[in-house]
């Protein structure tokens, strides 16, 4: 998959990196929706990783509306950005955010400085999509 | 469902030796098993033993519950192992070998076998003592894999591989795992090639299991903690501070202190970063092999 990298010698397990991976490649429009992703087997070669750990991201996307799986063939990006519940999306950001901030925390790192991170992310997001056709 | 692979207390002495020394450890269906340790650790008596070639001096090995020493037959029939050195007849080729595998083994699928070796690019029609180093290792993978075994034990697979072959080895290994949830126990020096195949590992130091665990556990309590030296002036011994952390290893540095610790959590990183003179701390994430170098490589003496 064109610009999923990850690095198994991080502390974040595998999955995770992958399941936000596909995250950011969906945020920022480079997967678009109704695309196919590649196979368990395909991504797991590709990556160097195993089977398991690419169908545990797999099932996290698909759980959350990210994904949707076509009996027989295949797995695809959802073509409807998910719907998830008010209360639902406020935990999984609020999450998201508890690592983010740990992380920032153990580098050493002030909060305004992690959030000047944060802006910095946002922005390089949509100019990744405004840079595709 | 029956572990692939369960060691009892295994022990194994030369004289006055001890190869390794009660490593109790059990590969569960559908895990990856990579034992690491430094030459002499005690890897290949352990192999050796898993695989019956070897009578463990104490403790027991079995396959599949069966005893490997006592009764391997049965056993061997569902396990397909690399050896570390590829023993195959040296005058046979890729060919006759499969041929003769075919003949010992109820269910043997050549096919496999040789869309595999036109995968690797081995001929087929060369002897097995003219192959290069790499092309035997693959020889060996393939025929390991002909009889669609359960659980696959490969000795240091990578050992003397180019980057193309070893490319290949991890792809033939994942698309197994994807295709057929086989079992996998594998000692190995690559550890950042397995890091990502790998779902639990083993650390023989010495001849002792000092480490037996998940690999997301593991690599979530170690962290290389450093902070600078303004305070160790004063004291008398230096890192006292960190006593509240496993410190496998410390070191004093010029602009101060290095050091892994194997307990981490963020709690207990704050609570630190809340002693006077520490609050620049960082804790950074370590590799795999970080983590063996910590725990395996440490040397008398560089503990304080």
């Amino acid at each position: 998959m064109a610009g999923l990298r990850i690095d198994p010698s991080d502390a974040t397990p595998i999955w995770s990196q992958i399941e936000e991976g596909v995250r950011r490649l969906v945020a920022s429009g480079a997967l678009a929706p109704g695309v196919a992703v590649p196979s368990v087997r395909d991504l797991a070669s590709e990556l160097r990783v195993n089977p398991a750990t690419v169908a545990k991201a797999y099932q996290r996307l698909t759980d959350a509306g990210v994904l949707t799986v076509r009996r027989g063939e295949g797995t695809y990006v959802a073509q409807e950005p998910p719907e998830l519940p008010r209360p639902e999306r406020t935990r999984l950001l609020r999450q998201a955010a508890v690592r983010f901030a740990s992380l920032a925390a153990t580098l050493g790192v002030s909060a305004e400085e992690a959030a000047a991170a944060l802006q910095f992310a946002w922005r390089s997001l949509g100019r990744e999509k405004a840079g595709r056709p | 469902m029956i572990d692939p692979i369960r060691l009892e207390k295994l022990t194994v002495r030369y004289g006055r030796t001890t190869a390794c020394a009660d490593v109790t450890l059990a590969v569960p269906a559908g895990a990856v098993y990579a034992l690491l340790g430094r030459n002499g650790a005690g890897k290949s008596s352990l192999v050796r033993c898993l695989l019956g070639e070897q009578r463990p001096s104490a403790g027991r090995a079995f396959l599949f519950g069966e005893s490997s020493w006592k009764s391997r037959r049965g056993a061997m029939a569902r396990t397909g192992v690399v050896p570390e050195d590829p023993d195959a007849p040296l005058a046979m080729t890729a060919r006759q070998l499969d041929a003769f595998c075919r003949r010992v083994y109820p269910r043997w699928d050549s096919d496999a076998v040789a869309a595999r070796l036109e995968r690797f690019g081995v001929p087929p029609r060369t002897a097995f003592g003219r192959l290069s180093k790499g092309q035997k290792g693959q020889v060996m993978l393939a025929l390991a894999l002909g009889h669609s075994p359960e659980l696959l034990v490969l000795d240091d697979p990578t050992l003397g591989l180019d980057a193309v072959a070893r490319r290949a080895l991890f792809e033939e290994i994942v698309g197994e795992l994807a295709d057929r949830g086989t079992s996998v126990f594998l000692t190995t020096h690559d550890l950042a090639g397995f890091e990502g195949i790998a779902t639990r590992v083993g650390i023989l130091k010495e001849g002792r299991l000092v480490v037996d665990e998940e690999i997301e556990a593991l690599k979530s309590r170690f962290r290389r903690i450093r902070y600078a030296n303004r305070l160790t002036e004063t004291r008398t011994a230096f890192g006292t501070e960190l006593d509240s952390f496993d410190a496998p290893r410390v070191r004093v540095r010029g602009w101060g202190i290095d050091a892994v610790v194997s307990n981490f959590s963020d709690e207990s990183f704050e609570r630190f970063r809340a002693i006077d003179g520490v609050e620049n701390a960082t804790a950074e994430p370590l590799s795999l092999e970080e983590i063996f170098v910590a725990v395996a490589g440490e040397e008398k003496g560089d503990k304080r």
